[in-house]
């Protein structure tokens, strides 16, 4: 019988935050190199497998020095023990076969392959492969999260606010889309780079806003999509196989500025507070800073992205010591940038907002009305509520109450809805 | 003696996320209860084994079923009663994250009263 000795607290720490989960996400990209793109579900089995063989023996003797090494070592002899036992299935990339018939061996070609650099190639081969157009953009996001994030289809689904099933059913889809196209676990060159480099930033920019406009509050694994969309535009930044960073930078910074909030968006009632009620006291003022980095070099590189201009907005309000010293002026030329490369009625819509501090009310009210045909905005209750504050603003309280009773009809969230209606009650205070 | 018992692969449903955080607990678990000076020993018990039985000539091994219900793991602890160590098995992690736990609390006999016979130990 062994004994057992105090864990080193260090050892403990070697646990770094995530770590599971990240190293999940490298060896699932790993591994699908191995195994290609067509046997990604093997590739995962393989991991889930040494993740749970870690669990085990590091639950009893401590975690060992270099735990990414140990998870490493682990997957890559599973692995050469299933090519070596299903050696006729022949389930591997054409990258491992050709290995094979140059005359190396099994173990050759694979140590090749999990190199250190090869690693963080073959997270971003699996990003492009995630974010192929045959994928849906909804599929997409979700195969992003499950392979190279480390989330359950029980995670996924709790952070989409949707059932399991619904998750199953869109990775089935996406896997099929992946066996089908086929799409080649590569990353892209030349023009086709900067083509598919867009829809993979704006699948970063959604699985980013998933987690931002999470209005239930409660479960804070929604901001954990924020943490991993940034992980993830990182690995982007840092590679050289991106030539131009201009739109990865811009985002980057967006996220930043955007995430820096994160402590001052909710009261202690986990509702959502708008710009003007947070304590920007709060802020987080590294991540401002951060925001700022990425936003130069972005600029450097040529401001073409809505990425850039949605930083440089975001930006504006970062620097404000409260909202009514905002650059209003600012932020509504940069709104104006951001109409010649997207002209959105929620960009228009959060346009008459800087405008209404520029110009008053009553002319954000005219370029609102305007907008009232457009089927978005219909169903969009901070269309609604925007009104109904402009309408606050001018005393028409009766046009205000309004608003607000078709914002609280068209809102879907419990918490957001109670906001309303003490906005409502409020209003028709003033009328009796 | 804590022996616990669960299914094979009851951890093969469990998130990356969710995994480590049983890790950690288990670590957390074990270093309060050596701290203590209560844990004489506990160490996983491995997939690969075989049950026997039979008798000579005519001897069986079967192999687990993964899916079913063995002990994977002890742990030997010093408790001064039953209740104690019902106690510290309650508060084994193993309950937190997986449904299937079961965990088993027998007392070990160390010297027989009636005859004062040391049972054979390492210590």
């Amino acid at each position: 019988m062994t004994e057992n000795t105090v864990i080193d607290q260090p050892a403990i720490h070697q646990l770094v935050d995530h770590l599971f989960r990240h190293e999940s996400g490298k060896l699932v990209a790993v591994l699908t190199r191995v195994f290609g793109s067509d046997n990604l579900d093997l590739a995962e089995d393989v991991v889930q497998d040494s993740l749970a063989e870690a669990l085990t023996q590091w639950q009893y003797r401590g975690v060992p020095d270099n735990p990414s090494g140990w998870l490493f070592r682990v997957a890559r002899n599973k692995s050469l023990n299933i090519l070596d036992r299903e050696k006729r299935q022949q389930r591997y990339s054409a990258e491992v076969r050709a290995g094979l018939l140059a005359g190396g061996s099994l173990e050759s070609s694979l140590d090749l392959l999990f190199s250190e650099q090869e690693i963080l190639d073959d997270q971003l081969r699996m990003l492009f492969t995630c974010c192929h157009p045959a994928i849906s953009p909804d599929s997409q996001i979700a195969l992003a999260l499950k392979t190279l994030c480390g989330f359950s289809v029980a995670e996924i689904a709790r952070s989409f606010l949707t059932t399991e099933e619904n998750i199953r059913k869109r990775l089935t889809r996406a896997k099929r889309g992946i066996r089908e196209a086929p799409v080649p676990f590569d990353v892209p060159a030349g023009a086709e780079l900067d083509r598919r480099l867009d829809t993979v930033l704006s699948t970063l920019y959604l699985l980013f806003n998933e987690g931002y406009n999470a209005t239930t509050g409660e479960d804070p694994i929604r901001y954990d999509l924020c943490g991993e969309a940034i992980r993830l535009a990182g690995l982007i930044e840092r590679h050289p196989a991106i030539r131009d960073r201009s739109a990865v930078c811009a985002l980057l910074a967006l996220m930043a500025f955007n995430s820096s909030r994160f402590k001052a968006r909710q009261d202690r009632e986990g509702r959502l507070l708008t710009m003007a009620e947070q304590d920007r006291s709060l802020w987080d003022r590294v991540l401002i800073a951060n925001g700022f980095d990425y936003l130069r070099r972005s600029a450097e590189a040529g401001p073409d992205s809505i990425y850039y201009w949605l930083a440089a907005i975001s930006a504006h309000h970062a620097l404000a010591p409260d909202y009514a010293s905002t650059d209003w002026s600012g932020i509504l030329g940069l709104y104006d940038g951001l109409l010649r490369m997207e002209d959105s009625p929620v960009v228009r819509l959060n346009r008459a907002v800087a405008l209404s501090m520029v110009e008053g009310p009553q002319l954000a009210l005219q370029e609102l009305d305007r907008l009232q045909e457009d089927a978005t905005l219909q169903t969009y209750p901070y269309f609604y509520s925007t009104r109904a504050e402009m309408y606050l603003r001018l005393q028409q309280f009766p046009a205000a109450s309004a608003c607000l009773e078709k914002a609280i009809a068209c809102s879907t969230l419990e918490k957001e809805a109670e906001r309303l209606r003490e906005r409502l009650a409020f209003c028709r205070e003033k009328i009796s | 003696m804590l022996l616990i018992h669960n299914t094979m692969d009851h951890t093969a449903k469990l998130s990356p996320e969710e995994m480590q955080g049983f890790l950690k607990d288990c670590m957390n678990y074990i270093n309060r209860l050596v701290s203590e000076g209560k844990l004489k020993g506990a160490q996983p018990l491995v997939k690969e084994g075989k049950i026997i039985s039979g008798s000579k000539g005519s001897w069986k091994d079967g192999p687990f079923n993964e899916a079913k219900e063995v002990i994977i793991g002890y742990y030997h602890i010093l408790a001064k009663d039953i209740d104690e160590a019902i106690a510290i098995a309650k508060e084994n992690p193993e309950f937190a994250y997986t449904a299937t736990a079961r965990i088993e609390v027998r007392p070990i006999r160390t010297i027989e009263k009636s005859t004062g016979f040391l049972y054979p130990s390492q210590k």
